[in-house]
């Protein structure tokens, strides 16, 4: 029957018959843990000392139709002295705006900055640079609000604002209704078939340290005790001001673009916090930045190098003393497989300038690092 | 004067209709998807994110990717989740409803065309290797024009204004491609019952097309680069068993096969896994005539 010439018509046929339809999908699982050794503390958090987990995920996804997708993460951090549980993320996120727009609601990593909005399992160094453990408290994560647009244009062009309730940046006495807002660019695209780029201007503003001043502004003496109280692990900024800028920098290159053998990634970001407390003038501002290179010169194996420092004002009484810190890391890695990675990292700290013992607990430290994640982990950003 | 007339109205007709239909936008995941969506559809824009040089499993969501999604109104992927660590995340970010999965203007040419090596649980340590089977089915010429009709119907979903051009434009590459299959079926007779070795499931789909028999595979297990340990251990069964060529695809470092052909005396072949406009291989039939024409200049061929 089906003769040679008709059999061309078949699958027309038989795809008429296939109606496109969304389906509900089960929920995506993921696990991801992150084991390591860390030989001594180093100052402004971070890792501690010892045998400890560090951001292990579980993580529960769920589309809805066509229109929302929402997520669940939840995260444990154990170490020698404390076990923690948080959940990151818990948020709705729409898929059905029309113009490029995508609406977020619930708690989730704020758009600001190249690393912030990444997972930490996904970075390619065991810690944060300084400037995010000295201002974001490692990533910035919040209750909240947030509304990004994607542009079409041909060069990438995203631009969100966020509103934060603000209780997840750090401890502060003020409590208004938006604690924090955000708004942030990035732009991106390719220079060649080998070379693609990404640049991003953010800004963020912090609401909970100007009430808390005027609620308590001659209760300013404990300031220059903050950084001791949280020694080690932390969640918080902990040096902070209302007005915090950053910009980034990404450069990848992977001969013709196949970064499956070879990709080098250079990357550097900058933050400035202003408006430290009522005493600080123009000149009174924190600020840090890093750069990075890492290379990946054999599929499984990477390695690189990432210096970062923190130029920090430490506030006594109503005036400041410097403090800065340098930090150079040295890592190499290795990926078995693509859901599993050995890290070995040399962490070297230099105080260049301190007050009140703010950076006593400034070391060298050797980490060991393995991550393992199971089930349908994400898809990692650019 | 009727002339004039109906003149005059096709000029009024074609300055409306640049108007009402603007040309559509593909974002193909593979080179091979927009070579065919532009066969199918000859006016739209077609971009595809990878090229031949590109390990397709391993592509970065990069921003320019993102942009380009952005603005398609129809995108066409392997599926089988071959992008699975790339496609969601630009899907995530470029915020385009019309191409999230599971709308007419997400094409997964696997949910719609029968994959080979489907399982029904990946064992632990296993490797690189999905459920959902082998993704790279656009290598069996059969296959292709299943697909091909896929995307033909989904250009008239998402554009149903030219509907009846894509059906148009469909029949007759159809026709046509009925035609190459069976020239094609002549000129490999030589290659059936042959033994080759590979590196990686990428030519799976043209291996069982072609009746040839794969003895090894140069990776230990699906995705994973081959070791040094591994690749001693085929030497002697290659050795015995005299294949064809050591095969490898051309985005992938021809060290290993090097290295196997070195000590084997067996010829290394690199063969691309898709179209590449630069190296005139345009067209979906172009590629099949490539590969032909490479395996059957090998020496063992004749």
């Amino acid at each position: 029957m089906t003769s040679p010439s008709l059999r061309w018509l078949l699958p027309l046929t038989f795809i008429a018959s296939t109606q496109v339809q969304a389906e509900l999908q089960a929920p995506d699982i993921s696990l991801t843990v992150d084991a390591y050794h860390k030989s001594d503390n180093t100052a402004l958090g971070g890792r501690m000392e010892g045998w400890g987990l560090s951001h292990t995920e579980l993580a529960i996804s769920q589309q809805f139709g066509n229109f929302a997708t929402g997520k669940i993460t939840g995260v444990v951090e154990s170490n020698e002295e404390e076990t923690d549980f948080n959940f990151e993320e818990v948020y709705l996120q729409t898929l059905s705006l029309p113009a490029g727009m995508t609406l977020r609601g619930g708690r989730f990593l704020s758009d600001i900055g190249y690393l912030n909005g990444q997972h930490p399992h996904a970075d390619s160094f065991s810690e944060r640079p300084l400037m995010y453990r000295a201002f974001l408290g490692g990533h910035y994560y919040d209750d909240g609000l947030g509304l990004s647009v994607v542009m079409p244009t041909d060069l990438y062009w995203r631009i969100s604002a966020e509103a934060f309730d603000g209780e997840e940046l750090g401890e502060f006495e003020g409590d208004p209704t938006v604690g924090t807002w955000a708004l942030s660019t990035t732009f991106g695209g390719d220079l060649s078939q080998s070379q693609s780029w990404q640049a991003g201007f953010s800004y963020l503003r912090n609401r909970m340290l100007e009430q808390g001043e005027e609620e308590s502004g001659h209760d300013h003496d404990h300031d220059h005790d903050h950084a001791d109280e949280h020694h080690g692990h932390s969640h918080g900024a902990e040096y902070a001001g209302k007005h915090m800028y950053m910009a980034d920098l990404v450069w990848k290159w992977a001969p013709r673009g196949n970064n499956r053998n070879q990709q080098l990634t250079l990357s550097a970001e900058y933050a400035r916090v202003t408006d430290l407390n009522e005493y600080a003038s123009s000149d009174d501002y924190h600020q840090g930045w890093y750069g990075s290179a890492v290379y990946r010169f054999a599929p499984q194996w990477s390695a690189g190098v990432r210096y970062g420092r923190v130029d920090l004002m430490l506030g006594h009484d109503d005036h400041f003393h410097d403090g800065k810190l340098e930090e150079t890391t040295a890592m190499v890695a290795w990926n078995p497989t693509h859901t599993q990675t050995l890290r070995l990292q040399y962490t070297h700290q230099d105080v260049i300038e301190d007050w009140n013992d703010t950076f006593e607990g400034a070391d060298n430290a050797v980490t060991l690092q393995y991550i393992i994640s199971f089930g349908a982990h994400d898809a990692h950003a650019f | 004067m009727m002339h004039m007339r109906s003149k005059l109205g096709a000029l009024l007709l074609s300055a409306c209709l640049p108007l009402q239909a603007e040309a559509v936008n593909i974002f193909a995941c593979e080179p091979e998807w927009a070579a065919l969506g532009q066969v199918l559809a000859p006016d739209a824009k077609v971009t595809s994110a990878t090229h031949a040089y590109q390990d397709p499993h391993y592509i970065e969501a990069r921003p320019s990717l993102i942009a380009r999604l952005r603005r398609a109104d129809l995108a066409i992927c392997s599926g089988a989740a071959l992008e699975a660590g790339w496609l969601p995340a630009l899907q995530q970010r470029a915020a385009n409803p019309d191409v999230q999965s599971g709308q007419a203007g997400m094409l997964f040419v696997a949910e719609v065309v029968e994959t080979i090596g489907q399982l029904e649980a990946v064992p632990f340590g296993a490797g690189d290797v999905h459920p959902e089977g082998n993704p790279h089915l656009h290598l069996d010429p059969e296959r292709l024009r299943q697909a091909g009709a896929a995307l033909s119907q989904r250009l008239a979903q998402v554009d149903p204004e030219r509907a009846g051009e894509y059906r148009a434009d469909y029949l007759r590459w159809s026709l046509a491609w009925q035609q190459r299959l069976e020239d094609w079926r002549q000129r490999a007779e030589p290659l059936r019952g042959q033994k080759i070795v590979v590196q990686h499931s990428t030519f799976d789909y043209l291996w069982r097309w072609l009746g040839v028999e794969v003895i090894a595979d140069l990776e230990p297990k699906p995705g994973v680069p081959p070791t040094p340990g591994h690749l001693a251990s085929l030497v002697s069964k290659v050795e015995a068993e005299q294949p064809l060529a050591i095969v490898h695809s051309w985005y992938q470092d021809p060290q290993s096969a090097q290295w196997l052909a070195q000590r084997t005396g067996i010829p290394v072949l690199a063969l691309p896994s898709t179209t590449e406009p630069d190296k005139g291989l345009v067209a979906p039939e172009q590629l099949f005539d490539y590969l032909l024409d490479q395996l059957l200049g090998l020496p063992g061929a004749r």
